[in-house]
């Protein structure tokens, strides 16, 4: 069980607020964090990761403190297990796939790294550096990095961005398979509706600094009863460069190019994990 | 026409041991300031950037005064080591290094603070140290930087003639270097002398620069 309550001064949108956030994750589940940009989804994974300092605010990790900022006490990034897959992978540029997958695992860990490039399908690139990998391939490593260490925490920030269609399937099969079977409490920031849809048993959508709504899979089946709504608003937001859809019930966005062909009126359906009420 | 050669190795030694200590000084130090928070680091920018925009004989002066027997820190060095500063070698090296320690800084601060910070974050999720991430990450993807570094640093020292005369004096073999070399060979009317020694400085600054940009331009990480 990982439990955090933490809260950062930051400039939003709309001013300078507190981010702030309370949430307790299941241990193994997979949470996607969704919102609008700016809402603090990748901050929240930083405070995770150590990687920002919170003004105050409370992690416990499997009952053990991973930040306390009462007692003083703020384990470092490199303390914490957690596996970070940054939005540009973040691979270094210098170091042979292998060695990037290499370069965080311990001596007895040879096999593990092996066990890593085949699941991730990597052999053929093994000596390659990561300048001549795809945007998948490329993400494929930093998954395969991340999880080298065997972390309890598993952070994906917006893996599939930069990513086409086909590889973003495959990243997401693979994804799920790795979380599966390593057991990692897994969160997601996405802004792709299938990605979540396909992927995540909770969805925490936030705006603003804060949860507006937390849904697991199972509530939202039990919500489901309306099969469509109609679109109340559709336009592209070129800031986003993204497809926004406004119904009764649910903001959805997307890149989808397909979406361009609705209008006002016509029907969808919204699966109910992106339900705001 | 037969030249002594002594000014040309006594300045290519120096500029040699200048830079070559000026890595060990200057890639921490450089490191420390991209990467570090601290309050006072723009003081400490400041302290390391005032050779660019002072007159060596400004910064000659105050080295003069502080190497000198007569000031506590060169009494102390006299007294303690048996070491005089001012017209000795070591007096030389240790002002090139003041002075050239920007050459050294600058690029290397600039190549680090370039690099993207995901890198630095991701080796520090990956449980490496601030020092190995440096080592094995940061510093292999800003070898550009570490040359240019090295080079200016180099090139710097070669070329010091106010600094080295403040300090220094003009006293073959032991500080008497090409830059002096050919200031007292003018003042002898010796052209053709001052011309060889000026010769050779330009092919060897030329060289060295023409190296840089060739390796800089094949430099792939």
């Amino acid at each position: 069980m990982i439990q955090l309550d933490i809260s950062l001064p930051r400039l939003f949108a709309e001013g300078l607020s507190d981010l702030h956030i309370q949430a307790d994750l299941e241990s193994g589940s997979f949470t996607a964090l969704i919102g609008p940009s700016g809402s603090g989804k990748t901050t929240l994974l930083r405070l995770l990761a150590g990687l920002e300092k919170p003004k105050q605010g409370k992690m416990v990790v499997n009952g053990e403190v991973w930040l306390d900022t009462d007692k003083r006490i703020n384990l470092s990034p490199q303390e914490r297990s957690i596996g970070y897959v940054f939005q540009d992978a973040a691979l270094f540029p210098n170091l042979t796939v292998r060695r990037n997958i290499q370069f965080a695992a311990s001596r007895e860990n040879a096999t593990l790294v092996d066990q890593l490039i085949a699941e991730t399908g990597l052999e053929p690139f093994i000596n390659q550096k990561p300048v001549a990998l795809s945007g998948g391939q490329r993400q494929r490593v930093a998954l395969a990095r991340a999880l080298v260490r065997r972390p309890t925490m598993l952070l994906l920030d917006e893996p599939f961005a930069a990513l086409d269609s086909e590889a973003s399937h495959q990243l997401r099969q693979l994804l799920l398979k790795l979380h599966q079977d390593w057991g990692t409490t897994t969160l997601l920031v996405s802004h792709y509706d299938t990605d979540v849809a396909v992927l995540a048993d909770r969805v925490i959508r936030l705006s603003q600094g804060r949860v507006q709504s937390d849904q697991t899979k199972a509530q939202a089946r039990i919500k489901a009863i309306s099969p469509s709504e109609p679109i109340r608003q559709i336009y592209f937001d070129e800031a986003e460069q993204e497809w926004v859809i406004q119904t009764d019930t649910s903001l959805l966005r997307s890149r989808n190019p397909t979406w361009s062909e609705l209008r006002i009126n016509d029907y969808i359906q919204v699966s109910p994990l992106f339900r705001q009420d | 026409m037969p030249i002594d050669w002594g000014p040309i190795w006594l300045t290519l030694r120096l500029a040699g041991i200048t830079t070559f200590i000026l890595l060990f000084i200057g890639v921490p130090l450089a490191s420390w300031l991209a990467l570090s928070r601290f309050r006072l680091k723009p003081l400490i920018e400041t302290f390391i950037s005032l050779p660019l925009v002072l007159p060596p004989s400004v910064v000659g002066f105050y080295l003069l005064l502080a190497f000198s027997p007569t000031s506590w820190l060169g009494g102390w060095l006299l007294d303690t080591f048996n070491v005089q500063l001012v017209f000795s070698f070591v007096g030389l090296v240790v002002a090139s290094l003041l002075y050239s320690l920007p050459f050294m800084v600058h690029p290397i601060q600039a190549g680090l603070e370039n690099l993207p910070s995901s890198w630095r974050e991701a080796a520090y999720t990956l449980g490496q140290s601030p020092i190995r991430t440096l080592w094995y990450v940061l510093l292999p993807n800003c070898k550009p930087a570490l040359l240019t570094g090295i080079v200016l640093s180099f090139a710097h020292t070669i070329g010091e003639f106010g600094l080295v005369l403040m300090i220094g004096g003009n006293l073959p073999g032991q500080t008497r270097v090409a830059s002096i070399a050919i200031y007292d060979e003018v003042e002898l009317l010796n052209f053709d002398t001052a011309h060889t020694y000026a010769v050779l400085l330009l092919g060897i600054s030329f060289l060295i620069l023409l190296l840089v940009y060739g390796i800089n331009k094949r430099v792939t990480i």
